[in-house]
């Protein structure tokens, strides 16, 4: 064991990932087997079209975590980004892009108010998701009188912003949505790691009062992690509508805690201070493909919830008694 | 009254890293106070923790009434009647004095919990024992003082044979004192053994009958307090190690020019229209008890807590100092006396806590420069000597000093003209503690200019150019080195107004 | 300002319970004069229904924030109680009695595991209660396999429970499940403040090593904060049950923040140590107040999410900024 742990490759990666991609292969692998139509490339397509909101999510909210907060609105707030936007689409008859731009806005306005209210008001991060959670389930469906959204089907004008999640040309299919992710996620792994914003939310999220004390503006900088986080809650929206086109209002919670386990399955730490962006993917890929799987060997979406449950409620406790015993 | 009711024999307890008990020999009479003195981190406070069952010993043995005991826990401790009071008051504030007084083990009325009788009992308690507070009032209302009484009066009503109290009057005014010790007095006739760990002197000739000293984990005597005096106790405490004399005159000139000046500062209910001047290449001590208001007047000053009123000039400019944003851009840099919590990240690394407070002067385009963050952190790795086997190594694997050099790094990467170095040799050992000094030493002579806040007068009295002493919120003394004395600020410290 | 604060009945009550009630009133009043509809006394019956369960979730949901936790499972926890006895009731026929019990038993279990996982293994509450809420959404779904579960109607065989709540003599209704949350608030409010359960749970939340230090098994009496808001969510999964039709599966999530931002409202520090049954009680009928009465001035239901979200982040600004006046005792 401690041999693997020292060899030069899996230094680099990090044990624990690699353990984490070890097991979504082996699950890939024991789905294949209970459902031979798991190995299509369909199926993996379908599997990889979650993955993208479900990912710009956790990308989103490990931002969040990493100050040592916590954010219950993401899900919620996509949905209202959806049906705001979708609903200028398709009832009132606002151009495509606007309604693109849109939708990103209304995941940053949300994200800015409950940055505001934890680093300028220093309320619990977790009250005041909840609170915005039920605000942005109220407000889709105010804003839609309570009927759902269904964003263009591919086929239909201002159909292609679908390419955007799934290039369909006929014959093949490519997974543009897999590159922007990736893509995007790159660009989160820098921020966090080669730049002042993520230096500061790295260092706040471990020790606040110090870094404040360093002469640094530690609110301006908290507050931003829960813009960047509704900034990409926004970019879900899309990808979401991409895949799935119908949205509707009231709904939205359970990708909160699919978003979060990803988050904590890979490596970012509850307490703040540490995060991986790479792990947040391996994550995201995990709950993707779990989620999947479910519902191929012919289950309900409910044992994903429950499994979810267990999943973040095993990773909180790993992390809390690595820290114990650091301690 | 000669036996022996608590007898500690070669205890020996290590962390990793320190070996913060050497075979430690300690006992207690009953009918006797009996002082525990030693520097900070001499080991006074472990050896207590592992007698209340805190700690667990690695070895020795503990005789309590004749028997061989071993606490494991502080509960436990407190059922054979071994009591610790506190440094810092463990009360639980949304309840009430006698609510406090007996959680735990409260009266009972069937199934409910019998407050009346408990508020009863507790007034009784006050009354045997001199003390004046009402048992229903919420312990969030009280001072400290009366706090600290409610303790005693705890530990008092758990039928305790021994007590021990750890700096006790750190936080109490002159009157509480007296009431403190007439208290002590009474328990003392009553046949009970006390421990008494104080730093200060003349309390410990007032009201001790035996001393004994601790340094760096180690036992080195014990004396009857007739016999002895200060200077004796004194070179117990210090040793071997080189007591340096105090400074003998000020290095400043006098046409020094003010690089700092407060005035009438106010902030809350710790810093009372406090006004005094810094000049350019001077080390000014600030001097006091525990709860003078000294860290809280240098919070105020670099914006860390809110001030009330008051006015702030640097070199003779008026500055308005909201955040410690303001103060960092003002050239103000500012040491915590609780390095782990306001000082350092500990899980970053020495690297990123070297450029907390310059972080944009390493930004090149949209990303951190680590080429040039390495370098700047290695120029004062080797200028302060921190050891560390990287810049990027963790800063929680330093030790206390070279943490606390780290934190020094960060304010000299800013180039901070005007240093506030509250407590800056806490829980540092002494090899450390030197270089700290002459790190000081250095700084002034570069022309930058120190505040130093310091509980150790002997700190105070070897760094300072001139000293500000703090009672209560407010400035009590200025005094001269050349003039000053351990009995001149003490007398500063406790006056009042 | 102090003649008002030095007034008997607001030094009984305490300054924002006295505020909080003269907003109950008020509303009432603005609702009635706006709406003849509101006025009408089955309006007064339909919002007594409606708030039962949360005024039981609060009661429960009090003693874990002042433990300085919070539960956020039982919003979809009632769900999945009620799920549980219904279907027994409903598909094993089993007696009535039997399924009450099974819920309430069931929110037993679910608020000791909450305990344990906070008290012992040390996970943030909001964080294991958040994953014990998704654990109890989908086994209710799964148990009542996606189907709505009625439990039997006031006429039918077994239906006499619902009388617990909502009496019928002779055709008119009475709400007589008040007497049932009057009965609980007493209750409570003597565990809370003359019981060492009620004692230490108050000192856990104010300052648990402490209260550690004082020889108190605080591992015990933080795992009972949460068994006895698992006890009561039971309690109000069968009010629910006996107070609508029919229990739908995945419904459920948001009841809590009802409860939990109704108990804030009342004064209860989100910080731990403090607050009062009677306080919880009247914040939660502030929400209920409002929400049954804003369709009648004309804001659609839709609105009611948005009001909860507004008065749950308003009530605890209103906390943060109350703490901040007083004096810090350093």
């Amino acid at each position: 064991m401690e041999k693997i742990k020292n060899i030069a490759l899996v230094k680099k990666i990090g044990f624990n990932k690699l353990v984490l991609v070890f097991v979504l292969i082996l699950m890939y692998f024991v789905f294949a087997l209970f459902s031979p139509t798991f190995i299509s490339y369909d199926r993996i397509l379908s599997a990889l079209s979650y993955s993208y909101f479900l990912g710009f999510l956790a990308l989103g909210v490990t931002f969040v975590i990493a100050t040592g907060g916590i954010d219950f609105s993401i899900g919620p707030v996509m949905f209202a980004s959806a049906l705001i936007s979708g609903y200028l689409l398709t009832r009132s008859g606002w151009p495509l892009v606007l309604c693109l731009v849109i939708s990103v806005l209304v995941g940053l306005i949300f994200g800015a108010i409950n940055g505001y209210l934890v680093a300028y008001w220093d309320v619990a991060p977790f009250i005041t998701s909840m609170g915005l959670m039920q605000i942005a389930k109220g407000a889709g469906s105010v804003f839609t009188h309570t009927q759902s959204v269904s964003w263009p089907q591919s086929s239909e004008a201002n159909g292609w912003y679908r390419n955007l999640v799934r290039y369909s040309n006929g014959s093949i299919s490519i997974p543009v949505g897999l590159i922007t992710l990736l893509v995007v996620a790159f660009i989160c792994a820098i921020i966090l790691n080669k730049t002042k914003i993520g230096r500061y939310i790295l260092c706040l999220g471990s020790n606040k009062e110090a870094v404040r004390l360093s002469g640094v503006n530690v609110r301006k900088w908290q507050m931003l992690a829960y813009v960047i986080s509704g900034t990409l809650v926004g970019i879900a929206a899309i990808f979401f509508v991409g895949a799935y086109t119908t949205v509707q209002p009231g709904l939205g919670d359970q990708y909160n805690n699919e978003a979060i386990a990803a988050v904590v399955m890979g490596g970012t730490s509850m307490s703040g201070g540490v995060a991986s962006i790479g792990g947040t993917i391996i994550g995201v890929m995990i709950i993707s493909l779990l989620q999947e799987g479910i519902l191929a060997l012919g289950f309900t979406k409910d044992f994903q919830l429950i499994i979810t449950g267990l999943i973040v409620l095993t990773a909180v406790y790993l992390d809390v008694f690595s820290n114990q015993k650091k301690n | 009254m000669n036996d022996v009711i608590l007898d500690m024999r070669q205890i020996d307890k290590s962390f990793p890293g320190v070996h913060a008990l050497d075979h430690v020999d300690f006992n207690v009479r009953r009918g006797e106070v009996h002082a525990l003195m030693g520097e900070n981190g001499a080991g006074k406070s472990t050896l207590m923790k592992v007698l209340t069952g805190i700690y667990k010993k690695d070895s020795g043995t503990i005789i309590f009434e004749g028997k061989e005991r071993e606490f494991t826990t502080p509960k436990e401790a407190q059922d054979a009647g071994v009591i610790i009071v506190h440094q810092e008051l463990n009360m639980i504030n949304h309840l009430t004095v006698a609510q406090n007084i007996f959680i735990g083990r409260e009266p009972k009325k069937g199934l409910f919990i019998d407050d009346e009788k408990m508020n009863k009992e507790a007034a009784k308690l006050f009354e045997r024992l001199n003390i004046d507070i009402n048992p229903k009032e919420r312990m969030m209302n009280l001072t400290v003082g009366k706090q600290q009484m409610c303790e005693i009066a705890k530990a008092v009503s758990h039928d305790a044979k021994v007590i021990v109290f750890d700096e006790p009057t750190a936080a109490l005014t002159d009157g509480e004192i007296r009431e403190l010790f007439a208290i002590i007095r009474d328990l003392r006739s009553k046949g009970m053994g006390i421990v008494y760990i104080s730093h200060r002197m003349n309390e410990i000739e007032e009201i001790s009958d035996r001393v004994t000293v601790m340094r760096d984990g180690a036992y080195v005597g014990t004396v009857n307090t007739v016999d002895t005096n200060k200077d004796e106790i004194i070179h117990m405490m210090v040793g071997r190690v080189i007591y340096e004399d105090p400074k003998a005159e000020s290095n400043v000139p006098k046409d020094a020019p003010v690089v700092l000046k407060v005035e009438n500062l106010n902030a809350g209910r710790m810093v009372k229209d406090v006004s005094f001047e810094l000049r350019k290449g001077e080390i000014l001590g600030f001097s006091g008890l525990m709860g003078a208001g000294r860290t809280e007047t240098a919070r105020a000053i670099f914006g860390a807590d809110p001030k009330d009123s008051g006015y702030i000039y640097i070199n003779g400019r008026k500055v308005d100092i909201k955040s410690p944003e303001d103060a960092v851009a003002n050239g103000i840099g500012y040491l915590s006396e609780d390095r782990r919590r306001y000082g350092i990240v500990v899980d970053k690394t020495v690297a990123e806590n070297v450029t907390m407070a310059t972080l944009e002067n390493f930004v090149s385009g949209s990303f951190i420069d680590e080429e040039a963050e390495r370098k700047e952190a290695e120029k004062y790795i080797e200028q302060l000597d921190i050891r560390t086997p990287s810049p990027h190594q963790k800063v929680a694997n330093l030790s206390g000093g070279n943490q606390q050099k780290v934190v020094i790094a960060k304010w000299l990467a800013r180039n901070c003209e005007i240093l506030i170095f509250d407590e800056p040799t806490r829980g540092i050992d002494v090899g450390a503690k030197n270089e700290i000094y002459q790190l000081m030493n250095e700084l002034v002579a570069q022309g930058k200019s120190i505040i130093m806040i310091s509980s150790e007068i002997t700190e105070i009295l070897r760094m300072s150019d001139r000293i500000m002493v703090m009672c209560e919120g407010s400035i009590t003394g200025e005094l001269d080195i050349c003039e000053a004395t351990q009995e001149s600020i003490m007398h500063a410290a406790t006056l009042r107004e | 300002m102090n003649k008002i604060k030095n007034n008997i009945i607001v030094k009984k009550l305490g300054a924002q319970r006295t505020i909080v009630t003269l907003v109950i009133i008020t509303l009432v009043i603005v609702f009635s004069l706006a709406s003849p509809a509101f006025r009408r006394y089955s309006t007064f019956v339909s919002i007594a229904d409606y708030t039962y369960n949360i005024a039981l979730m609060a009661i429960g949901v009090t003693f874990v924030l002042i433990s300085g936790g919070v539960d956020l499972s039982i919003g979809t926890g009632i769900i999945c109680y009620a799920i549980a006895g219904g279907y027994l009731v409903k598909y094993q026929n089993m007696p009535v009695i039997v399924g009450m019990l099974v819920t309430l038993l069931f929110g037993l279990a679910i608020g000791l595991l909450n305990g344990i996982l906070v008290a012992v293994m040390k996970i943030p509450p909001f964080l294991a209660t958040l994953c014990t809420m998704m654990i109890t959404r989908g086994l209710g779904t799964i148990s009542a396999s996606g189907f709505g579960i009625p439990w039997p109607p006031a006429s039918a065989e077994g239906g006499w429970f619902r009388s617990i709540f909502k009496l019928e003599i002779g055709g008119t209704k009475y709400p007589v499940g008040i007497i049932l949350i009057v009965i609980s608030a007493i209750i409570m409010t003597i565990v809370l403040n003359k019981t060492k359960v009620g004692r230490y749970i108050i000192a856990i939340g104010s300052n648990k090593e402490a209260t550690r230090l004082s020889g108190v098994d605080v591992t015990k009496y933080h795992i009972i904060a949460y068994v006895i808001c698992g006890f009561f969510a039971g309690l109000a999964g069968i009010a629910y049950a006996a107070t609508f039709a029919s229990i739908n599966p995945g419904t459920g999530a948001g009841l809590e923040l009802d409860a939990i931002g109704g108990a804030i409202i009342g004064g209860i520090s989100t910080t731990g140590g403090q607050g009062t049954i009677l306080g919880a009680l009247l914040g939660v009928l502030v929400m209920s107040v409002l929400k049954s009465g804003l369709p009648y001035v004309g804001f659609q239901p839709n609105w009611q999410q948005i009001i909860t979200g507004i008065i749950l982040i308003g009530a605890v600004l209103i906390d943060i900024i109350n703490n901040k006046k007083k004096p810090i005792n350093k």
